[in-house]
């Protein structure tokens, strides 16, 4: 809401800059900027949705009168002259959605009236559009007072005016000629043949204010929060009026607004009023209980001692009414005014009382609760460790938004079942992924496109399937592209493969210490290539995927290579147990080669594992050497050389007891396999 | 000195003084001083001497001997630092040339930055926990004090799964969650993304928050206000002006807002916070007259933003690589 501050002085007599308005009213709580124009001051409020009360020329000036210690000029009508006695019936269906409803025949309009240029310009500083007269005396009110008025053509309006709930499918033509559906949840203004309004939200346009109008009934009403609240939103109908009667309007005040609308018609466009017809159902219009505000409470929440004069002081110039208990010692029994919607617990009032204290002045103290030592910052520390292995690897972080267009999503397939959005602000963002692949995918395309050659990324962030309970899962994963090293004199590049990216989740399974649990078993996966790919097993339960990309996803991106993908079960990465030394051997070890030619679909792990099974004690470690295809080796067969590092704990080894031990592991792997030992 | 033997002394001496490489002057030890020596060969003259004269020339041969293995050690030591010299001389190296490199990567400065402040918070003895970020009605919005059609869901636009599922749009209900499972008191703190029905050159669908809350006996507004400033001043490493006003979020009262002074004069946002409203503690079925709650909020972007100097908030999640590698 805007405001210009010149209407703001001329009801409290400030003499404060407009800068200094601003910035009194935003340490109170009423959040505004001072907008300065050459030729106007104006005051840009954000109210937050608490402070009802503020929304008006008369609740900014109250709350800065609170501050200054002003009074307010208040203007009264009630010797307002009575032209005729015009009357239209009411009929009120239920008093609770609108307990107060006051409305007035005013006669004799002169609808081509201008409307003056001082109203035009006040109108216009505050952001609205002049209209015809009418409208723009309704609208400068509902500024001035905070209540929002409606005028209809009585020409328009059968024999009465009827506030209803509507009927299922009823439809009206708005102002905005925009068409909406309504139904028992909306209430609704109407006479006795039609709907003339959507009652706090927008009258309608069949008995609105035309060129040929010469009466008018002009309505002034308090409609209950409860019946209003939403409503908009659900009709996408963001209205001055509705703004204003979802968080409350005074319950007080409509008598005065329509006195001051009436009093300014008659000026402006000649009009000549009747009476008001008035529907109030006191039972049903809030009134301010009383609530018991206590002084220690007061300490408790603030801890702060206000004295209890400056209590009294700060309460009374809100408008509360103000009783003391024991004296103020054990309290006050406080009754906030009718326009304070917002105020109805002790808690409340306190925050009053510190706004209006002012926050600068409570203590800033250190000391919280007991401070508990932990040793669990494990949830850091696997996050840490993570990152830094794919740091140090040459991963750069990505963060990519939850939700996926469609298209990306079936990249891994159309079975999988996706969590969509309702209301996605477009197609591009409308399913939540089950992958953070396709993500990766194209930001390996945005980077390329933009000459980046050697990339690397990765992201941790959560996946989302339908289906079973716990539909969220934390993952890792990764895509690389390019050369293994950037381009440079001292060592020769070649492209990434499979194998570069298993090395960088080796590395990271053996500082989380499960390097001996993982095994990689040959399987399929939607986004990546049959037969270059595997599931990673950690303890016999799949942990992840590994793989160069579908080549189909591949020829699609237009891409060179091959990108090599992994994505991982975050939540299955544990930060290893507390690890113990182990004493490690002083004498020599002693290493032996043998080279093996062998299928080439013969895969090495079933080779080490046969190894392994023959429980060498002295035999410390394997290295795979050698992998050689090609010249001198028969087509289909393939060789790999093994270099074995024996080693004993606390002796040197002879050459007849490693001999003896490689001939058994010899003998092992020729009765197992086919295999040539050379 | 017998006259073969000074003959033989002076022809080593020449050839150790000519020789031009290690293994010629081992060469001349060998062809001298070796078991078949010329000078060694001499000792074998011994045995037909006069006894008198036996001694003396054993003497010399010795002598001889001595003299020849001096000067060989004396020119070895001269040709190894030839060599090394000569050495240096042909294979020194260009040291200007760059040294081999394997590129690392970059963590996302919003990564860093949640760290930063988890970091922050942990050494001020909080806990931090996780929740889903699909969320019901009642975690995100019932149990927090916003009921149905309350004008505060406005400023929460909501994306939806199903009727009662969302998309968390506050970290906030992972504090109702914990405070669920572990009760009272408790102090933690609940990083992670959340989302919004926002989009435009200062919103963006999904962000991330970081949410406090503290809940105990003896606690209040000026213990808020200390840890804050604490933290501010921690987190941008240096004191800033600071000022605590009014502000309103259903699920606190008192509420407030928390701006700092920036450089060119003007007050910017950075965190919302209030004392837990008495409402939320009753709805975790907690004694509000007891039991006091201080919570706090803030955008993890706008503070990465307001630390490392971005002015366009859609470059977090443009994921260029000239703007992540940055952050390495």
């Amino acid at each position: 809401m805007q405001i210009p501050t010149e209407w703001i002085k001329e009801f409290c007599g400030l003499d404060t800059t407009s800068d200094q308005m601003a910035n009194q009213l935003t340490m109170a709580g009423v959040e505004c900027a001072f907008l300065g124009t050459s030729n106007q001051e104006i005051l840009d409020l954000s109210l937050t949705p608490n402070r009802a009360d503020c929304f008006s020329v008369l609740g900014i000036c109250r709350e800065l009168s609170v501050l200054n210690n002003l009074s307010i000029k208040t203007d009264n009508y009630d010797n307002l002259v009575v032209h005729h006695q015009d009357k239209i019936k009411i009929e009120i269906e239920s008093s609770d959605d609108c307990p107060v409803f006051i409305t007035r025949v005013i006669n004799n309009i002169d609808v081509n009236a201008k409307t003056p240029d001082w109203m035009i310009k006040r109108l216009e500083n505050s952001g609205i559009k002049s209209n015809n007269i009418i409208v723009d005396i309704t609208n400068y009110v509902m500024l001035e007072t905070g209540q929002p008025l409606h005028a209809y053509d009585l020409s328009k309006v059968d024999t009465k005016i009827k506030v209803r709930r509507g009927h299922s499918n009823e439809t009206i033509i708005l102002l905005d000629e925009t068409v909406k559906k309504v139904n028992k949840d909306y209430l609704l203004i109407t006479d006795n043949s039609k709907v003339l309004g959507i009652a706090g939200i927008m009258g309608g346009q069949h008995s609105g204010i035309s060129l040929d109008t010469k009466s008018i009934v002009l309505e002034s009403a308090y409609f209950n929060p409860a019946t209003i609240m939403g409503r908009s939103r659900m009709l996408n109908l963001h209205t001055e009026s509705a703004l204003r009667f979802e968080r409350g309007v005074d319950p007080l005040i409509q008598k005065h607004a329509i006195d001051r609308a009436t009093q300014l018609i008659n000026e402006c466009s000649d009009g000549k009023n009747g009476p008001i017809s008035m529907q109030q159902d006191v039972t049903a219009t809030p009134v301010k209980q009383p609530i018991m505000l206590r002084k220690e409470r007061i300490h408790q929440i603030l801890g702060l001692t206000i004295a209890n004069y400056k209590v009294l002081e700060i309460l009374t110039k809100l408008d509360m009414q103000v009783v003391e208990k024991d004296y103020g010692y054990s309290g006050w029994l406080v009754t906030p005014p009718s326009f304070r919607f917002d105020i109805n617990e002790e808690c409340d009032l306190i925050e009053e009382l510190a706004r209006i204290y002012g926050y600068e002045n409570i203590d800033e103290k250190n000391k919280s609760s007991e401070t508990t030592l932990f040793t669990t910052t494990k949830r850091s520390s696997k996050n840490s460790l993570i990152n830094n292995i794919m740091v140090g690897r040459g991963y750069s972080e990505v963060i990519n938004y939850s939700f996926v267009s469609p298209s990306m999503s079936l990249m891994m397939g159309s079975d999988s079942k996706t969590i969509d959005i309702q209301n996605p602000l477009s197609i591009e963002m409308s399913v939540m992924r089950t992958s953070l692949l396709p993500g990766l995918l194209q930001n390996l395309m945005y980077n390329l496109q933009r000459q980046h050659e050697n990339i690397r990324l990765f992201e941790s962030g959560k996946i989302f399937t339908a289906s079973n309970k716990n539909s969220e899962k934390e993952v890792i994963a990764g895509i690389s592209y390019g050369s293994r090293v950037e381009e440079q004199w001292g060592i020769e590049s070649n492209p990434i493969d499979f194998y570069d990216a298993k090395g960088d989740l080796d590395l990271l399974f053996a500082s989380l210490k499960i390097k001996n649990h993982i095994s990689y078993i040959n399987d399929s996966h939607p986004m990546l290539c049959q037969g270059k790919s595997t599931k990673i097993v950690l303890d016999g339960s799949t942990i992840g995927h590994l793989g160069e990309l579908n080549p189909e996803l591949t020829m699609d991106l237009d891409l060179t290579q091959n990108p090599i993908c992994f994505e991982i079960y975050k939540d299955k990465l544990k930060l290893p147990n507390q690890m113990y030394y182990q004493e490690h051997p002083y004498f020599p070890s002693s290493r032996r080669d043998i080279s093996l030619l062998m299928s080439e679909n013969q895969e090495i792990s079933t080779i080490l594992q046969t190894i392994k099974q023959l429980e060498t004690p002295i035999l410390n470690n394997i290295i795979i050497f050698d992998v050689y295809k090609g010249k001198n080796i028969e087509s289909g067969r393939k060789s790999v050389a093994l270099g074995l590092i024996f080693q004993a704990k606390s002796r040197t080894l002879t050459d007849e007891e490693i001999d003896g031990y490689m001939s058994k592991i010899k003998g092992q792997i020729l009765s197992n396999f086919e295999i040539k030992i050379r | 000195m017998t006259v073969i033997l000074s003959d033989l002394l002076l022809a080593a001496l020449n050839e150790i003084k000519d020789s031009k490489t290690l293994t010629g002057l081992d060469d001349i030890r060998v062809r001298y001083l070796g078991k078949k020596g010329k000078l060694t060969s001499q000792l074998k003259l011994l045995g037909s001497m006069d006894p008198k004269e036996k001694p003396i020339f054993g003497q010399e041969i010795n002598d001889a001997k001595k003299k020849v293995e001096n000067e060989l050690q004396l020119k070895k030591t001269e040709l190894i630092q030839l060599t090394l010299a000569k050495n240096i001389e042909t294979s020194s190296i260009d040291v200007t040339l760059p040294g081999r490199t394997y590129s690392t990567g970059s963590i996302h400065p919003i990564t860093a930055t949640l760290m930063e402040i988890e970091d922050i918070f942990i050494s001020a003895g909080f806990l931090i926990k996780d929740g889903p970020e699909i969320e019901n009605e009642y975690y995100n919005f019932s149990a927090l004090n916003i009921p149905e059609n309350h004008p505060a869901r406005a400023m929460h636009d909501t994306f939806y799964v199903t009727s009662d599922l969302l998309l968390r749009t506050h970290t906030s209900p992972i504090q109702i969650r914990s405070m669920e499972k572990e009760g009272v008191p408790i102090k933690v703190i609940a990083p992670g993304k959340v989302y919004r029905r926002d989009s435009d050159l200062t919103h963006i669908p999904m962000f991330h928050q970081v949410e406090g809350l503290v809940i105990d006996k003896n606690i209040n507004f000026s213990h808020l206000k200390g840890i804050l400033r604490e933290f501010i001043n921690c987190f941008f490493n240096k004191e800033l002006e600071l000022r605590f006003r009014p502000s309103y979020f259903p699920f606190t009262e008192p509420s407030a807002e928390v701006d700092i002074l920036s450089e060119d004069g003007k007050w910017l946002e950075i965190l919302g916070c209030g004392m837990v409203h008495p409402q939320v503690l009753e709805n975790l079925d907690l004694d509000s007259e007891v039991y006091i709650g201080y919570a706090f909020g803030m955008g993890v972007e706008r503070l990465a933003m307001l630390k490392y100097d971005i002015k366009d908030i859609r470059l977090f999640y443009e994921n260029d690589l000239n703007f992540l590698s940055q952050f390495n």
